[in-house]
């Protein structure tokens, strides 16, 4: 990355903070998160521990918020907790994880341009030039950046642990901020595969850690531009798109059918996430 | 080389193979067969094959032993290094999908804290000896143990290993105990007696309507991935209702569309009242329940529970109008001193609602009888308790139990096994029953070992292999099967000579399977490579129909009144430290636990109410007293339990097993009276009362998302009704 790549590249970038994100993707890799089948086990969280070599923290240092989980599982009650004498209906479970948004609001923010958007509609964190401002973290919405207060290398991998290590991506350092890369490393290894074969990569030849594991296949992973893969289908069968018929981005989704159980987490903030969400059910049987 | 000649029958007994009846007959095997030493060994992958290209992974099939649910894995193997578990998705259990506890199984692999060379303790220090100083010592004591003073204590076993375990019980004329603290065995018990079988079928994808009571099949039930994958199929439109009654909420229950708390110990009565309000309705009920119910009416049953009348009648009105149901007792029904009534009782609405047959079937007949799980319970570990007090053994063997920390306190278990004179504990880590062993033999990890795997729960026939995922990390490390085939050399070398080791005897075991299992002209090498690689062995199993027998009499008293102990102590399993084994592993603890969210810790779940009535808040340190002891706990405040219960989760507060586990948090099990279930003997895990009282102490809970547990009127994770759900999905 030279002064020239990024001044040559700034317009271009520029347009993509103001017109919802990186105008000519090659991929646009999405998700589609069900929460009617998701069940909060965790399995998601500690598949991305495995494959992503996320950092175990301890007791203290989770205490002050310096944890590494990049999926985590959030767990809500009833909005009216407060009156119930038990929650009838069970917990709210809600897999998050970075939203690789179109428009990303930790992009803009980032002095060093660490963080950047790539051509595979990404939220890309490059960890040599991370100078660890936080400004990103500071800026995320849904606080899914996580940054290394600390080197992790020798208290989370004493030996042999460290054995275990992914050799496919790195063991952050302290003074770094990271995040979900969708498993950047398994997209890569795909899109190669994909070229040595001359031809495009296939919906479903490879998957994300936690949409692999997922004992309850709430999670399904693809590229958003690919009009036939499951995730594609799934977004147009639920109403929800990134942009308007005159390609403006979505702020509220204009559904023919409201009832259709697609949204995307926060989307009034205008940031384009990748990443779909179908709504929980719950039989009425109070 | 050693030749032996052996009948038919006797090779097939030898090689785990042998049935109850005629099932293999006119298979092709001749009617004696020659062994031949184990000539292949393993090949390090030190010197790669051929597909083997530094930077690229290739992808091996195992069996998960996480857990005793037998989940097919795929291992990542790179540079000679395993790296990553995923599910096979051949396996009809998991379906492709792994758990947490599965995917942590590289952290048991790779633990710090394992042992890597055998230790014995004189004079109290453990010191290192090498392998063959320790192979000697346990040969020359068994050698001097007579008849029935030799003991295994393991586990739930099942494959080839179970069998090698039988024959060697049956050469030292042993005993073996099997010991596990979560399991279902009244469950089973109950399935004997009413459908002739252990472990029937159950189809919760094809239920319109799941009523658990207490049955955690999400979480820590049976066999978990499996019945996450069903509950996915179940949740699909049409999509099916699942309502969860217990004392405190399980990961199930927090993904019911109705969970109800029950008084703890009231759950036979419930399903009592629904038989009586469904026999109202004109169903018939069985013969056992008829002249019983009349005494469950929903006013007298709502008393008994705390469940209201009119939840009473909404339920009986519910599993009426969506059939097929599935009625499921879990853990909490089946822990009582009535245990098993209450389990029958449970089981019944399942006869009565006609269940049997649609989502319960028959589980069939497993073909091969010594390689049937021989699933571990409590009341071997009563019974081994026992038996080490009146000094019944010389030698024990330990291997994947750990009853020192599992056994309650008033078992006194850790002095009793000081009447032991020699005890062996084939184990990886540092845990309580190896620091009261005499001998600590390092064993090799799931990941590192040979075996065949038939879980007791079974959604088709299956037999899982196991195979090592790499080099053994610690060399000379055994594996059971290769201990096992160790021990029973020095009893009948002329039999189990001819094997160099576990993988020989696995290799021919499997090859010597009748020409039915493989196709048409395959070579055994050809045969063991293409099982090796699915990972599994799909077996034919005899089915039939599903019989219902009449039960013997069914009697439910109402569980005493408290008294000085007002409380019931809910030693809650979860699907992370299970039973405590895998609080050792620091991904595990440092997952924030599915409904509280505290990670690093243990916690004591209390209502409001009754912290109000203690005057204690969150943080709070409890001294949670029984008859039996105390221990502290800190108190998390929570809705999703019954104001008569307290639960604290099962497996931290370990004194020794590692740098991650040891001195952390408190375990429940310690102070559980020794109460047991008047039918089968088992420990009644949920029938201890208990007082709480703050010690004036309070620490930080530590967790996950602090206290935000409102979405504060915006839409995170959004909720619909199911109506909406069947106009837009069906």
């Amino acid at each position: 990355m030279s002064l020239k790549n990024l001044v040559t590249d700034w317009p271009r970038y520029r347009q993509g903070i103001e017109e919802g994100g990186f105008q000519h993707y090659e991929h646009r890799w999405g998700m589609a998160i069900d929460l009617n089948a998701c069940i909060g086990c965790n399995a998601c969280s500690t598949a991305c521990y495995a494959e992503n070599n996320l950092a175990v923290v301890g007791k203290e240092r989770f205490a002050k918020g310096h944890f590494m989980h990049w999926m985590r599982i959030e767990r809500y009650w009833d909005e009216n907790y407060a009156e119930q004498q038990h929650p009838e209906q069970g917990a709210h479970f809600m897999p998050m994880l970075c939203q690789q948004c179109g428009a990303a609001p930790c992009e803009p923010v980032c002095p060093v341009v660490a963080t950047y958007h790539t051509p595979d509609g990404l939220n890309a964190q490059v960890y040599n030039r991370c100078i660890g401002s936080r400004y990103c973290n500071n800026n995320c919405p849904y606080r899914v950046r996580y940054f290394n207060f600390w080197s992790y290398y020798e208290s989370s991998w004493p030996e042999p642990l460290n054995l275990q290590l992914n050799p496919d991506l790195t063991v952050r350092d302290k003074g770094v901020m990271e995040k979900c890369t969708f498993c950047v490393q398994r997209i890569r290894v795909a899109k190669d595969k994909a070229r040595m074969e001359n031809r495009k990569v296939k919906d479903g030849e490879f998957t994300t850690a936690c949409a692999q594991a997922c004992p309850t296949s709430a999670i399904t992973f693809g590229d958003l531009m690919d009009q036939d893969s499951a995730v594609t289908r799934l977004w147009a069968k639920h109403e929800v798109s990134r942009y308007d018929d005159k390609g403006r981005p979505v702020q509220e989704q204009n559904k023919a059918h409201p009832e259709l159980r697609g949204y995307r987490v926060l989307e009034e903030l205008n940031v384009d996430p990748s990443v779909m969400y179908l709504e929980r059910v719950r039989e009425e049987l109070a | 080389m050693i030749n032996l000649k052996l009948k038919r029958r006797e090779f097939l007994q030898l090689m785990g193979w042998g049935t109850a009846g005629a099932t293999l007959a006119g298979c092709d095997l001749p009617t004696t067969v020659t062994l031949e030493e184990g000539k292949e060994e393993v090949v390090a992958y030190l010197s790669p094959e051929e597909y083997a290209i530094p930077g690229v992974g290739v992808w091996y099939a195992s069996t998960c032993m996480q857990c005793a649910a037998g989940c097919g894995i795929h291992g990542k193997v790179r540079e000679g290094r395993v790296l990553k578990l995923e599910g096979n998705p051949g396996s009809s259990i998991n379906r492709g999908k792994l758990c947490q506890m599965g995917q942590a199984g590289v952290q048991n692999h790779y633990n710090p804290d394992r042992y890597s060379t055998p230790r014995l303790r004189r004079d109290g220090a453990l010191v290192d000896i090498s392998w063959d100083e320790a192979w000697k010592l346990i040969a020359e004591k068994t050698g001097a143990a007579g008849a029935g003073r030799v003991a295994w204590l393991t586990g739930t076993l099942s494959g080839h290993q179970a069998a090698l375990m039988a024959a060697h019980i049956e050469a030292v004329q042993g005993k073996h105990y099997g010991h596990e603290v979560i399991n279902s065995a009244v469950w089973e018990a109950v399935n004997r007696d009413l459908f002739g079988e252990a472990m029937p079928r159950l189809h919760l994808a094809k239920a319109k309507l799941a009523l658990s009571f207490g049955a955690d099949f999400l979480g820590a039930w049976l066999s978990p991935v499996h019945f996450s994958t069903e509950y996915a199929e179940f949740r699909k439109a049409p999509r099916g209702i699942l309502v969860q009654v217990e004392p405190a909420m399980s990961l199930t229950g927090a993904n019911a569309d109705l969970w109800l708390a029950i008084r703890p110990g009231t759950e036979g009565a419930l399903a009592l009242g629904l038989a009586y309000v469904l026999a109202q309705n004109g169903v018939t009920a069985p013969a056992v329940l008829q002249g019983v119910i009349s005494d469950y009416a929903p006013s007298k049953v709502a008393g008994i529970t705390g469940v209201s009348e009119a939840r009473i009648m909404q339920l009986a009105d519910l599993l009426q109008k969506h059939a097929p149901s599935l009625v499921l007792p879990g853990h909490s029904a089946q822990g009582q001193t009535q245990g098993y009534e209450t389990t029958a009782a449970i089981m019944l609405l399942n006869v009565m609602l006609g269940n049997a047959g649609q989502t319960i079937t028959s589980g069939g007949e497993f073909p091969f009888p010594q390689l049937a799980a021989k699933s571990g319970n409590t009341r071997d570990l009563i019974a081994f308790a026992e038996a080490a007090h009146n000094r019944a053994h010389d030698v024990v063997f330990f291997y994947g139990a750990n009853p020192v920390f599992t056994a309650p306190a008033a078992l006194n278990l850790a002095d009793r096994l000081k009447n032991i004179p020699f005890k062996v504990a084939f184990t990886q880590f540092p845990d309580e029953t190896a620091a009261a062993c005499d001998l600590i033999m390092p064993v090799a990890s799931y990941l590192e070992d040979w075996g065949t795997h038939a879980p007791a729960y079974q959604p088709d026939g299956v037999i899982g292999l196991q195979q090592p995922l790499m080099e053994t990390l610690y060399p000379g490390t055994p594996g059971l099967g290769d201990a096992l085939l160790a021990l029973l050399k020095t009893h009948n070398a002329a039999k189990y000579g001819a094997w160099n080791n576990y993988y020989g005897y696995l290799k021919q075991a499997v090859t010597s399977l009748p020409a039915q299992y493989r196709t048409a002209g395959q070579t055994d090498e050809a045969f063991w490579q293409s099982v090796l690689q699915k990972g599994q062995l799909k077996v034919e199993v005899k089915g039939g129909a599903l019989q219902v027998k009449p039960l013997s009499g069914i009697s439910l008293s109402a569980p005493a009144a408290g008294g000085e102990y007002p409380l019931t102590l809910i030693p809650s399993p979860r699907l992370s430290f299970w039973d405590g084994r895998h609080a050792n592993l620091p991904w595990i603890q440092e997952a924030p636990d599915q409904i509280t969210k505290v990670v690093w810790d243990s916690w004591a779940e209390i209502h409001p109410s009754t912290a109000a009535q203690l005057g204690v808040e969150e943080g709070d340190v409890l001294e949670i007293a029984s008859e039996q002891g105390a221990i502290k706990v800190k108190a998390f405040i929570h809705k999703g339990v019954h104001p008569d219960a307290i639960a604290v989760p099962m497996g931290q507060g370990h004194d020794d097993y590692g740098r991650y586990a040891k001195n952390r948090g408190a375990n429940p099990l310690r102070i559980l009276n020794p109460v047991t279930d008047a039918r089968t003997g088992e420990l009644a895990l949920y029938g201890t009362r208990v007082k709480a009282a703050p010690t004036g102490e309070r620490q930080m809970l530590v967790k996950a998302g602090r206290d935000n547990i409102s979405q504060r009127g915006r839409k995170l994770a959004g909720t619909i009704s199911a109506e909406q759900f069947r106009r837009t999905e069906g």
